[in-house]
């Protein structure tokens, strides 16, 4: 049976954090037994390129463990690797019990397969480091807000995004815009992924457009792909993802509206209501704030509201109802 | 269960440091500590016999367990604690900072979260970078997640005024609270009195809220995996279809549904279970000429009826 990945990996950390001096390559395949069993110690020159392949890839691995492994050429042009304790140890850090049950709390909102094994794999590292176990896992009755956050990440988009956006890399993918009939190519410089309201959006710079875009991952059609080369365009300290996003949300009031709503009925119109003056007949007037997508919001209503103004409201609701009517 | 491997074998290079400091530590201390099950704890042990830092003559770790207690024999100077990888330090990062900005979060949660944050962006250094580029925000009604809150500690029945949008109407009911949990918005989820039934309710829809003195007796109900989705429909809830056009895809997106068949124009034909399809009638007087329903007929006319009541109104 093949030695497990596991070990394969566990034996190549601890090797290279056990070492005091670069090891070279031949080293480190003559001394781990998987590697060994897999590729023999390398003296015939067998196997050299599935041997390089696969202890690349294990580097990797670690490195995305945390592991910092340094590459140092030698004397007579041959490479070593190390990875060096004190560059690899986590500084002091000391947690009180309050403190582990947040974070242990924290830790598991994530249902992001790589973000839920990253939180539980921290929460490990700091255990080992002294942690204490918070209150709340000894199952006593903790004094703590009766929560289960959860974070949703079902799109296939959202781990490709995420390794770009923390390695600054560009990527290419189909997108397709929320009235369009079919996806478009974009190449984007990926700056953030935001969550809001349950959904994700990633706001970043758009190559063919020149432009700051947010997209939604939703939207994004097929796979993500990485492209070589560096970002082009600067980085902003700020990006508003969430502004954006409430603007499309019609969450933005670019002025007001005067509505006639049916009595008792219309609740979340009234809680954003700026002015209700009761009319007497079955109906009160309402003043509430106008922005993107009022009209689609306010025909919902259907025979319960009256749009009085602007104008251009009670066109759009108009217009609007009639489509329906048609069937 | 399938471990995956880089999981296992960061856990057990924090199992090595965490040895090296507790000998003898009870395996079902150690599984508690690392959040796993004794007997993933136990195939971890198999391994570690097998690892080393073969270069200075093969010395393996002599870690071995009687199955109670655990102990390594030649511990080594290898498992200092380790640092925190980027994705580590932005799994909780990101999450910490989301929770805390909670309205209604007790302040003493709050304040807890605010510490453990600035000490592990400290520990972690360079690591915590990336954490700024992911962000998540939940809303939540603060003043009614405080009660709600309250309410389940203090095992309290709650009288609550709450907007269905379904019925677009506000009624009254009495709920024993059994959870708050939030998925972008914050949710109660309680024992319904009013229908005898688990009911969730989402927060920024509860018009009113009062504590009653009333001790909140839920009956025993089994929790719903919230991974599964928050509308779950039954096999035997009837089905709605809806036929949109380009414009009208987001429906998809909001909408859980069984189906979404690509039509000629860029739309979407898409069918869905819902144990009430009056409710979905503000969905089709929304969709305007971006869509239409087609099924049931009843829902289809509903909609039609009610836009050319509203029409009536306008002088059409």
């Amino acid at each position: 049976m093949a030695i497990a990945k596991a070990e394969r990996l566990m034996n190549l950390a601890l090797c290279l954090l056990g070492t005091r001096r670069p090891l070279t390559k031949r080293e480190l395949r003559s001394s781990i037994e998987a590697y060994v069993e897999s590729f023999g110690k390398g003296d015939h020159g067998g196997h050299d390129e599935s041997f390089n392949r696969m202890f690349e890839r294990d580097k990797d691995d670690l490195r995305e463990l945390g592991l910092v492994i340094e590459t140092v050429e030698g004397l007579e042009g041959d490479v070593g690797y190390l990875a060096r304790r004190d560059s690899n140890r986590l500084p002091p850090i000391t947690l009180d019990a309050e403190e582990a049950a947040a974070l242990g709390l924290a830790a598991k909102i994530w249902q992001q397969a790589r973000l839920a094994g990253a939180a539980s794999g921290a929460l490990q590292k700091l255990r080992a480091a002294g942690m204490p176990l918070a209150s709340g896992d000894d199952a006593v009755d903790a004094p703590h807000s009766a929560l289960e956050p959860r974070i949703p990440a079902h799109e296939a988009a959202f781990e490709p995004l995420m390794l770009a956006c923390r390695d600054r890399r560009p990527v290419v993918f189909d997108y397709r815009k929320s009235n369009a009939a079919h996806p478009e190519r974009r190449q984007v410089e990926p700056w953030i992924l935001e969550c809001w309201r349950g959904h994700w959006y990633l706001a970043g710079w758009d190559r063919d457009r020149n432009a700051e875009r947010v997209f939604r991952l939703s939207r994004i059609t097929g796979k993500v792909r990485s492209r070589q080369g560096a970002f082009t365009a600067p980085v902003p300290d700020h990006v508003t993802v969430r502004e954006t996003v409430e603007v499309w949300a019609g969450e933005t009031a670019t002025g007001t509206a005067r509505i006639r709503l049916r009595t008792g009925h219309g609740y979340p119109l009234r809680a954003r209501a700026l002015t209700v003056r009761e009319l007497g007949d079955g109906w009160d007037e309402l003043e509430i704030p106008n922005g993107r997508g009022l009209d689609a919001w306010l025909v919902e209503f259907g025979p319960d509201v009256v749009v009085l103004e602007p104008a251009e409201l009670r066109a759009d609701v108009i217009e609007r109802l009639r489509a329906v009517a048609k069937g | 269960m399938a471990t995956n491997a880089i999981d296992q074998t960061r856990r057990m290079l924090s199992l090595v440091t965490y040895l090296r400091e507790r000998p003898g530590a009870r395996v079902s201390d150690v599984a508690r500590a690392f959040g796993i099950t004794e007997d993933e704890l136990i195939a971890d042990l198999d391994i570690l016999p097998m690892c080393g830092t073969s270069f200075r003559g093969g010395d393996l770790l002599d870690i071995d367990t009687d199955g109670d207690r655990i102990w390594w024999h030649n511990p080594d100077d290898v498992a200092a604690p380790l640092r925190l990888a980027a994705d580590e330090a932005t799994a909780l990062l990101v999450a910490a900072r989301a929770v805390a900005t909670l309205p209604g979060l007790r302040e003493g949660d709050r304040q807890a979260l605010l510490r453990a944050t600035a000490k592990l962006e400290a520990a972690a250094g360079e690591a915590a970078g990336a954490s700024s580029r992911v962000s998540v925000t939940f809303e939540s009604e603060g003043g009614v997640f405080a009660d709600v809150d309250r309410a389940i500690a203090e095992r309290r029945r709650l009288w609550l005024r709450y907007y269905s949008p379904a019925r677009d109407e506000l009624t009254e009911r009495e709920v024993d609270p059994i959870r708050l949990f939030a998925v972008g918005h914050t949710y109660v989820e309680a024992w319904c009195r009013l229908s005898e039934a688990r009911r969730t309710f989402r927060l920024d829809r509860v018009a009113e809220i009062r504590l009653l003195d009333a001790p909140a007796d839920p009956p025993p109900v089994e929790l719903r995996d919230l991974s599964e989705g928050l509308v779950q429909p039954a096999a035997e809830d009837p089905e709605v279809c809806i036929e949109v056009g380009p414009g009208g895809r987001w429906v998809a997106e909001y909408y859980p549904h069984d189906s979404a068949d690509e039509l000629p124009d860029g739309g979407l034909r898409i069918t869905l279970r819902t144990p009430d399809p009056a409710s979905l009638r503000r969905l089709g007087l929304r969709l305007g000429r971006d869509g239409r329903i087609t099924a049931p007929r009843e829902l289809a006319d509903s909609a039609r009826r009610a836009a050319t009541e509203a029409l009536a109104a306008y002088g059409e």
